[in-house]
């Protein structure tokens, strides 16, 4: 991969530093480039550990949920520590693509703008830019691999609410890629809730047996290959269970069934916000760096 | 033709038409005949029909009244029916506004007992009790006749002191415990030859008691029966180190002037030793004792037995235990002071070195047990996780699922987990302070109790209902377990 080069090829692979800060021994860095997938400027965020000064390290993406941006992560999430610790280059790439001037993309908070659903979508006037789903899988690791000190095999994938339903699917459609696997308050079933109704039928049309191919819990029914071993912290505290928006219920009972591992807790007093994510990040990334460390 | 022939023409026509209008005449009284009779025929229809449809209309007209009437009866019967419940109704709400009212009042006055005033609140059955007192004489005698004077022990013979001895006799001193009570003293002597091996002043060896010695990575605690009633002055414990092909070193290794019949020994991790103890008086040391194998993959522990629910059994090999579900007698359940009574539980041996430690439990889908660790002086009455002095895993079996709680002082985390584990990786780390429990054919980590280990906790093992668990230790711990 590093031995490429092609001018046209550098060019989608060039990355323009946005900014740079020290944190935790390492850098948090944000860089910006021009994707193939979404068709726009992106950016996103990379943090690079002290270890990765002298070593490759193995890579985490981070999928974040509804109206976030690649900032949100970096400033209130607390990886930074646990992850100079474990030696993880951390990518957190934005919720959707930007800029792109479709009618009604910032109508809505939980569609459009800053809610791309990690799917690629079918239908006008989505289906040109809103490719999320291939970005994050396919654009985004080769670039990351071209231009950072990376394990190319030592991948795994988390993320919040949206970003939950994100990383889940993503690691069972792709058995093997990705060698760990955890999510915070994540959207279950998709299908079954308003927001990944309304998402769906805006994305990838009224016919619902293609929304199954982005629904977690029917895409564990299905599953087979590598074992996985899930970890999920959820809020009790949090609005979005009470407003059946969530639904891990249905997700924990088909990987009950199909004997999928997951850890599922209950965290009480805890809401949907980054305090409860900053409080449980430790734990996820020590999870990832059973795997990614292994 | 003439007029004559016109003159009969005429006659015939006209006799003709005669016939003809005396006919017509006849038919027209005929159709007269007929007309009347018709008439007279419907006439009398006409009355018959009226006579009957006025018949049916009576009759209708009849019923119809019948039926009214019988209406209007009920109707009042329902009316009156109604008009009583509300009456009775109207009565009740009266009633419940009084009942309102005095228990207001009541509450309202400053005495909240005065009501009970108008109740009859003597007791049906007598306080006194008329059963006489028991007769304790029996008791009595017993007591007076128990013999409290215990046995005592060995007395000490004293060094022979510079001149006390002559030709023909010998000062023997000795000393006793003060607790002891004695009676008199019996001496016996024999005289030594010369050529005796003064070895029958050596001490006998000490036994080592195999089920009572742990390890762990960096240590290991033997303990050992004295092997001598006389009083021994202090132990030797040896140790060698065993090669991978089972010959032992040459080098041994003595720790001298242990004087107590346990000792805890520093060791290298992951290999393999030959201990054994010698007992050591004034007249030098035994020979060794029956050496035992230890070795420091890992941590290692008996159960203690004595410690057991009366509930329990135990395999040969003492790492499997048994909760049957044959109800036991009442005398079976002669409880010591260190055994759980109501916890279907048993502890482990302390682990008194800190560090690292790690070992598994084997368990079936359907037993519900406990799993983890407690301090020394966790409540025998109580059940684990159930304290503060205790913290363990425990699997509930619900008729619709899998339960697994996380229980320290009675409170656990709300988790669901959605494959069960079998095989059980229980992981101590003193120097951190947690407690790890892990899914071992998943390498998967289940949770961690975060605390601060005031003092050494043993393992503790327990079952909620009928079933088996076998403890396997002495395993090194896998990598992920200390990340």
């Amino acid at each position: 991969m590093d031995n490429v080069s092609h001018p046209f090829y550098d060019t989608l692979m060039a990355l323009t530093q946005v900014s740079s800060n020290k944190c935790a021994g390492g850098f948090q860095k944000v860089f910006e480039h021009e994707s193939s997938e979404l068709r726009c400027k992106m950016k996103f965020a990379v943090y690079l550990p002290p270890k990765a000064d002298t070593a490759k390290c193995p890579v985490m993406y981070w999928l974040s949920g509804l109206t976030c941006t690649e900032q949100n992560f970096i400033t209130k999430a607390g990886s930074q520590l646990p992850a100079a610790e474990h030696g993880i280059i951390i990518v957190a790439p934005d919720t959707s693509p930007r800029g792109c001037n479709i009618e009604g993309e910032d109508e809505n908070w939980d569609f459009g703008t800053g809610a791309g659903f990690y799917v690629d979508s079918t239908e006008d006037p989505w289906k040109t830019n809103y490719r999320m789903y291939s970005y994050v899988t396919t654009e985004l690791p080769k670039l990351i691999n071209a231009n950072f000190p990376t394990d190319p095999d030592r991948m795994s994938i988390s993320g919040h609410s949206m970003g939950g339903h994100g990383a889940l699917i993503c690691a069972l459609k792709n058995p093997g890629k990705y060698k760990a696997v955890s999510a915070f308050a994540p959207i279950c079933n998709p299908m079954q809730c308003p927001w990944g109704q309304k998402a769906f039928s805006g994305y990838l049309g009224s016919d619902r047996s293609t929304w199954e191919a982005y629904d977690a819990t029917v895409l564990a029914a299905a599953y087979s290959g590598p074992q996985l071993d899930i970890l999920i912290d959820q809020g009790r505290d949090d609005q979005f269970l009470t407003a059946s928006q969530l639904l891990p219920d249905n997700l924990i009972a088909v990987c009950s069934e199909k004997k999928i591992p997951v850890v599922f807790r209950l965290q009480p007093g805890y809401d949907h916000s980054y305090f409860f994510i900053y409080s449980f990040m430790h734990d996820h990334i020590k999870h990832h760096a059973k795997y990614l460390n292994a | 033709m003439t007029f004559n022939c016109f003159q009969s023409e005429t006659v015939t026509i006209r006799n003709r038409l005669q016939g003809k209008i005396a006919e017509m005449e006849s038919f027209a009284g005929h159709l007269e005949e007929i007309f009347l009779t018709v008439e007279e025929n419907f006439g009398r229809q006409e009355q018959h029909l009226e006579q009957h449809y006025n018949d049916v209309l009576q009759t209708l007209s009849q019923r119809y009244d019948e039926r009214a009437a019988g209406l209007e009866e009920e109707k009042k019967g329902k009316l009156e029916a109604l008009y009583n419940q509300l009456l009775a109704c109207g009565q009740a709400m009266d009633a419940s506004k009084e009942l309102i009212e005095t228990a207001q009042e009541v509450y309202r006055s400053q005495d909240k007992r005065l009501f009970l005033k108008e109740i009859d609140l003597t007791l049906a059955t007598c306080l006194e009790f008329n059963t006489p007192l028991a007769d304790l004489s029996d008791v009595k005698t017993m007591m007076d006749s128990i013999n409290v004077v215990p046995a005592p022990s060995a007395p000490v013979i004293n060094p022979q002191m510079p001149n006390s001895a002559t030709q023909t006799s010998l000062r023997v001193c000795w000393s006793l415990f003060s607790d002891d009570t004695v009676e008199y003293y019996e001496l016996y002597y024999r005289p030594v030859l010369e050529d005796m091996p003064a070895d029958s002043t050596l001490p006998s060896p000490p036994v080592i008691k195999q089920r009572e010695c742990t390890s762990c990575p960096e240590a290991a605690l033997i303990r050992w029966e004295s092997g001598n009633t006389n009083p021994v002055d202090s132990y030797t414990v040896e140790l060698s180190e065993m090669g991978t092909d089972g010959t032992e070193s040459s080098v041994t290794e003595s720790i001298v002037a242990v004087p107590t019949c346990q000792c805890l020994i520093q060791l290298q991790t992951g290999r393999r030793y030959l201990i054994s103890v010698r007992a050591v008086n004034i007249g030098g040391p035994s020979v060794r004792s029956e050496a035992i194998t230890v070795s420091t993959t890992g941590t290692f522990f008996y159960l203690l037995e004595d410690s057991a629910h009366p509930c329990l059994s135990f395999s040969e090999d003492g790492f499997t235990i048994f909760y049957g579900d044959e109800e036991l007698p009442i005398s079976a359940m002669a409880l010591g002071d260190n055994t759980f009574t109501r916890c279907v539980a048993v502890l482990g041996d302390l682990i008194p070195v800190r560090g690292r430690h790690y070992w598994e439990v084997e368990v079936d889908d359907g037993t519900e047990f406990r799993i983890g660790v407690a301090y020394e002086d966790t409540g025998r009455n109580s059940y684990l996780g159930a304290n503060n002095t205790s913290w363990c895993m425990r699997h509930i079996l619900t008729p619709s699922r899998h339960k697994y709680e996380f229980l320290h002082n009675g409170w656990s985390p709300d988790l669901r987990i959605t494959v069960n584990p079998v095989r059980i990786g229980v992981a101590l780390d003193y120097e951190r302070g947690t407690l790890s429990f892990f899914n071992v054919d998943l390498e998967q980590h289940l949770h961690t109790f975060h605390c601060h280990f005031g003092n050494y906790v043993h393992p503790c093992f327990g079952m909620d209902n009928p079933g088996a668990l076998t403890v396997h230790n002495g395993i090194e711990a896998p990598e992920y377990t200390f990340i």
